[in-house]
């Protein structure tokens, strides 16, 4: 029986170092091997497209703490989340390469104009801030945009969960706690929806808790 | 026994020195497009033209090499110098038009499905390696991801 082994041991030693010999001689074929390595390791999407993009676009930061943050608008004024504090406020991600993102930011004017009686305000924060003031400025101008449009520093995306889709959005409400977030471009139905959710939530927190 | 034991190590042994070839993994990126290394055989010291071939994954697109506008982020390829292989500036293949559903007069100009980059080169007889990296910025139908960079390697052979 050990004899037996040590010859199984000894036969699969022979064939692994005749392999090993056999692959160290094809040395180009390993710099493809590791070429097509690369491709495997940096692209987890055959593994499971739907599940890595529903990990993206899930919901992480629903009911934490709004992270604060201090930045700068395109004004050149310090604007931070506890400047809003006790109202509800759209924080919104977007980048001058983001069409979708384009499209719903004249959205957000309007429906700033329609709930800001209850104290709703947007902040739009710009993801891209290499893109440069101007072109930041450019397009949120025609855009229509009238909030305010904050340039980001790299931390408050992280803060908020990393940033791996574009538009991004988080609905604060008065207590401070976001209460939705979504990804990619809704439509406009429910993006008003989002809206009075936020603006209700902290309104029933505030007659119930005080 | 011993003997079962010093074939179990000389196994480990002769294991780990095949995986120390391997490269490491590295971190986790998520891409969008996905490079098909291809090895390359050219003839040495002629004008030849490599082919690197990309592929966009399904749903996605990203911006050609040369958008219509100057806000959108190119396509855009940039292979290290080496040595051996005189590498002049890439070729792009024209982009197809795209519009979202929700801004249909707005025209994008896009890869989608595979597209190839061509390099001209010079190379000298021998084997070659070069590294490059691949940026681009990908949307699908409502959202935009950041932009990335996709690194390749293109193994070439100049006989």
């Amino acid at each position: 029986m050990r004899r037996a082994l040590v010859l199984g041991v000894m036969v699969f030693g022979v064939a692994l170092l005749l392999w090993a010999g056999w692959h160290n001689l094809r040395e180009r074929k390993l710099a493809m091997q590791k070429a097509r390595e690369n491709q495997v390791v940096l692209i987890p999407e055959k593994q499971g497209e739907a599940s890595a993009e529903s990990d993206e676009l899930a919901p992480k930061m629903r009911g934490k703490k709004a992270p604060q943050f201090a930045l700068t608008s395109l004004d050149g004024k310090k604007v931070s989340l506890a400047d809003y504090k006790g109202r509800p406020v759209l924080v919104n991600f977007w980048a001058t390469w983001c069409g979708p993102c384009k499209v719903e930011m004249p959205w957000f004017e309007q429906f700033r104009k329609q709930y800001g009686s209850q104290g709703f305000e947007i902040l739009g924060l710009a993801d891209d801030a290499d893109a440069g003031k101007d072109a930041i400025s450019k397009v949120a101008m025609k855009s229509g945009v009238t909030y305010p449009i904050l340039l980001t520093d790299g931390k408050v995306q992280d803060a908020y969960g990393g940033l791996e889709v574009l538009p991004m959005s988080f609905y604060v409400d008065r207590n401070g706690v976001i209460v939705e977030q979504t990804a990619g471009l809704g439509s406009k139905d429910q993006i008003e929806a989002n809206i009075k959710k936020t603006i209700a939530s902290g309104a029933v927190a505030q007659a119930g808790g005080l | 026994m011993r003997a079962i034991a010093a074939g179990t190590i000389l196994l480990a042994t002769l294991a780990s020195a095949q995986q120390g070839t391997l490269p490491a993994p590295a971190a986790k990126v998520k891409q969008y497009v996905t490079y098909s290394a291809e090895e390359q055989n050219l003839a040495a010291g002629k004008k030849s033209v490599i082919a690197l071939q990309f592929r966009v994954a399904d749903g996605y697109h990203v911006n050609s090499h040369t958008p219509k506008s100057e806000l959108l982020i190119p396509t855009n390829l940039t292979l290290q110098p080496d040595a051996g292989v005189k590498a002049a500036a890439a070729e792009y293949p024209a982009g197809t038009a795209y519009s979202f559903s929700f801004e249909p007069g707005e025209k994008l100009d896009v890869y989608t499905g595979t597209f190839t980059v061509k390099v001209p080169v010079v190379a000298q007889a021998g084997q070659h390696t070069i590294a490059g990296t691949l940026h681009y910025q990908a949307c699908d139908n409502a959202a935009c991801y950041p932009p990335k960079s996709l690194p390749v390697q293109l193994a070439v052979t100049a006989k």
